[in-house]
């Protein structure tokens, strides 16, 4: 209770402190509108001008040729014609966008109206928009022949009964033609021929990935600010030492564990409204931006947990400074380019991918990285939950290490 | 009744610097307690070690029969603090200040907000209670910081300079407060000052601590008695030298004579330094005579002066009072 009250006293003062508002809430979305504006090609740009797609064309027969025919001419990908395992190699590899495998009896499906199936194997690190845009291009074609396909085959059908009827029914035929050709449309549309079914191979964990750095600018500049919001909790500590405040809080009766906590709470409050607070701005001003709004509605449990995790491990960076920070000097300066240089390094600035190409596994020793590739694996490549929980658990595991450097160098008399 | 605080041999130590070398004292229930001393003599070490703040390095302590290493807590509870800074949050009220601080004592709802009433009124700063603290005076402040260890109403209220910086009024008004709440709720206050007419004018006893020790302990009465009716006298000169200053120190009823320091100057009537521009004024020296009794070390010395040929440009007497008291036992003024 005691805590709760110191708590709501430190997030009275904060609310008072618009300089350390704006740090906290507007100066990320700044950072992320500018640069995702300016850099939100950087990334894409590769893939989104010409994605590489692998098919496989197992039928061979003539409405499989024309598909393949169809998306070359398309031009808004590259078709690279190979063997089944060829493709899974280079699928796997994330060599290349997708591949798109023509089943067997592709033809002779369509021409019997018999439902078929496409399937399109997209890469584990794909680039989401990439993946879209390609699905959009085979959807289309596929759309195309199988309302040509159930046509013809329902033409033929008409031609076969016309031999049989006499010739007082040729006006009812005409009539019947149209209104068979009618149904066609509908039906293509309803139940199409051809289906495109998607699906996404295990993920080679050592291979680089191709994000979108407009994308991941959001989750990155929201690591670095939530950390950089650690530095709130030292100041106030540090605050209170100089008023002495401090002296008059640890003469009354209160548990030092109490004390930390009231200092804590606070800014890990902060830090999820901030987190919460950029997402959803950054997010729409992306769109704004005309880039993908990052799906946190598709993985809220995995978002918020990260989340959670990640303002805990800030609020412990918090207590860790102000036990080691001894002036107000290596807390706004010391600390800043620290938590900038952390944030350079853990992939906020830059992302995890294009650093690690050239760090290799430096940027793994500061807690920023994990938190971005957490949000990474969740927002920008979708890879659910079960991929982030090495994250959580190193991310938790710098976030007790930080609390226990706090506790074990906080001073309470001085 | 036995004594609210009784303090033996307290000792805090930081490496090799003994910062509080033995302290022993005792504060009545009801009592006014003063510590004077200079600033760096030990007094807030003294009181931080017994409100919790630090613990000692030796020695021990009772406050109400609680010892207060081993029962913290209940020693936490009956004391209250009014530490020397302006312990307040600029930015917020003076009644969400003292709330705040109410809370932490474990008060809420109906009882909080009498008692926040209640130490704005004792602090006269009900009509102000809403504004924000840093719009305050500096005296305003002190109120409010007063107000703030009062709120949970304290057995034994620590006051650790709490004038320091205030003008003359809001000083008049923390001092009224203070015997207000002795008098009318018997609360018991030990109060540090390096003015010794704040704690002559509120203090029943008093410990004079210098360099970490009590140098002497007694009513205030009977430490002024220790001079007699001797003092300090404070002569300007149009020339000196060590041979006449030898010459006065050996003069009868004279204690010492020794030159004061250039730019310093005699304390006004009132104890207090002088302005500094009266001090630049005086450039002639000044001899400060501690005499054993004022009247006839006056009389010898200034027939000395006279057959040296030595013109009196000022003078002034200070009767005996702690100031005095302190500088004869340290040989030191108490803001050196």
């Amino acid at each position: 209770m005691k805590a709760i009250s110191i708590a709501l006293k430190d997030l009275q003062v904060l609310i008072k402190d618009r300089g350390m508002l704006f740090q906290l809430f507007i100066l990320p979305l700044v950072f992320i509108f500018v640069v995702s504006g300016a850099l939100g090609g950087i990334g894409a740009s590769e893939e989104v001008k010409l994605p590489q797609l692998a098919v496989v064309d197992l039928d061979a027969g003539e409405h499989g040729k024309t598909l393949v025919d169809k998306l070359s001419a398309d031009g808004s990908l590259e078709v690279v014609l190979t063997s089944s395992a060829e493709a899974d190699s280079l699928v796997s590899q994330n060599k290349l966008v997708g591949s798109l495998t023509i089943p067997a009896a592709f033809t002779e499906g369509v021409e019997s109206s018999q439902a078929v199936t496409l399937v399109l194997a997209t890469a584990p690190k794909a680039n989401p928009q990439a993946v879209s845009a390609i699905r959009m291009v085979i959807e289309s074609i596929a759309a195309d022949l199988s309302l040509e396909g159930q046509i013809i085959a329902s033409l033929k059908q008409l031609g076969e009964m016309r031999g049989s009827l006499p010739d007082e029914s040729e006006v009812f035929a005409t009539e019947h033609v149209l209104a068979k050709a009618r149904q066609q449309f509908v039906d293509a549309e309803a139940r199409p021929l051809i289906q495109v079914v998607q699906s996404v191979p295990q993920q080679d964990q050592d291979q680089e990935t191709t994000i979108n750095y407009g994308q991941s600018a959001v989750p990155g500049f929201t690591v670095l600010f939530v950390f950089l919001a650690a530095q709130t909790t030292a100041k106030s500590i540090y605050e209170e030492k100089k008023i002495g405040s401090f002296r008059r809080l640890v003469a009354a009766p209160l548990s030092k564990a109490e004390l930390l906590a009231g200092k804590l709470i606070p800014n890990f409050i902060t830090n999820l409204a901030q987190i919460a607070v950029i997402f959803i701005l950054g997010s729409l001003g992306m769109s704004l931006l005309g880039m993908a709004a990052l799906p946190f509605a598709e993985v809220p449990v995995g978002t918020i947990l990260v989340a959670i995790v990640l303002a805990l491990c800030s609020s412990a960076f918090g207590i860790a400074i102000a036990g080691l920070a001894r002036t107000d000097n290596q807390i706004s300066g010391v600390s800043t380019i620290l938590l900038w240089g952390m944030g350079l390094v853990g992939g906020s600035l830059v992302p995890i991918f294009l650093l690690e190409r050239f760090l290799g596994k430096i940027p793994m020793v500061v807690p920023h990285y994990w938190a971005n590739r957490a949000f990474d694996d969740l927002l920008v490549r979708r890879l659910g939950m079960a991929q982030v929980g090495l994250d959580l658990l190193v991310l938790f595991g710098f976030c007790l290490l930080f609390f226990a450097i706090g506790l074990w160098r906080f001073d309470y008399e001085r | 009744m036995p004594p609210i605080l009784e303090v033996e041999n307290l000792v805090k130590k930081y490496g090799d610097f003994e910062a509080v070398k033995g302290i022993s004292f005792s504060v009545e229930e009801g009592e006014v307690f003063g510590l004077l001393g200079p600033n760096g003599a030990g007094k807030t070490q003294t009181i931080s070690m017994l409100t919790g703040v630090i613990p000692p390095t030796s020695g021990t302590a009772r406050i109400a029969g609680h010892d207060i290493r081993k029962e913290a807590d209940q020693v936490k509870k009956i004391n209250g603090l009014v530490p020397q800074d302006l312990a307040l949050y600029p930015t917020l009220s003076a009644r969400a200040n003292i709330n705040f601080f109410g809370r932490i004592y474990g008060l809420h709802g109906r009882e909080l907000k009498e008692r926040v009433d209640d130490v704005l009124r004792i602090v006269s700063l009900t009509d102000r209670a809403d504004q924000v603290v840093d719009k305050f005076s500096g005296g305003m402040k002190r109120r409010v910081n007063i107000a703030a260890g009062l709120v949970h109403q304290p057995r034994l209220l620590f006051l650790d300079e709490p004038t320091v910086g205030v003008d003359p009024q809001s000083r008049n008004h923390i001092f009224e407060s203070v015997q207000r709440l002795n008098r009318e709720r018997g609360m018991s206050v030990v109060y540090t000052s390096h003015y010794m007419e704040e704690v002559e004018t509120l203090c029943n006893r008093a410990a004079i601590i210098d360099g970490g020790r009590i140098i002497a302990m007694d009513t205030i009465k009977n430490l002024i008695g220790m001079l007699g009716d001797g003092g300090v006298v404070y002569v300007g000169v149009n020339r000196i030298d060590e041979a006449i200053l030898g010459e006065l120190s050996t003069l009868p009823a004279v204690k010492d004579a020794t030159l004061v320091p250039v730019p310093a100057s005699p304390p006004g009537p009132d104890g207090k330094e002088t302005a500094a521009e009266t001090k630049l004024a005086g450039t002639t020296p000044v001899v400060k005579i501690v005499a054993r009794h004022n009247q006839q070390a006056l009389v010898n010395v200034l027939g000395c002066l006279n057959q040296q040929d030595i013109a009196v440009t000022s003078l002034e007497i200070m009767q005996p009072n702690l100031e005095s008291v302190f500088l004869h036992l340290t040989g030191k003024k108490l803001r050196e």
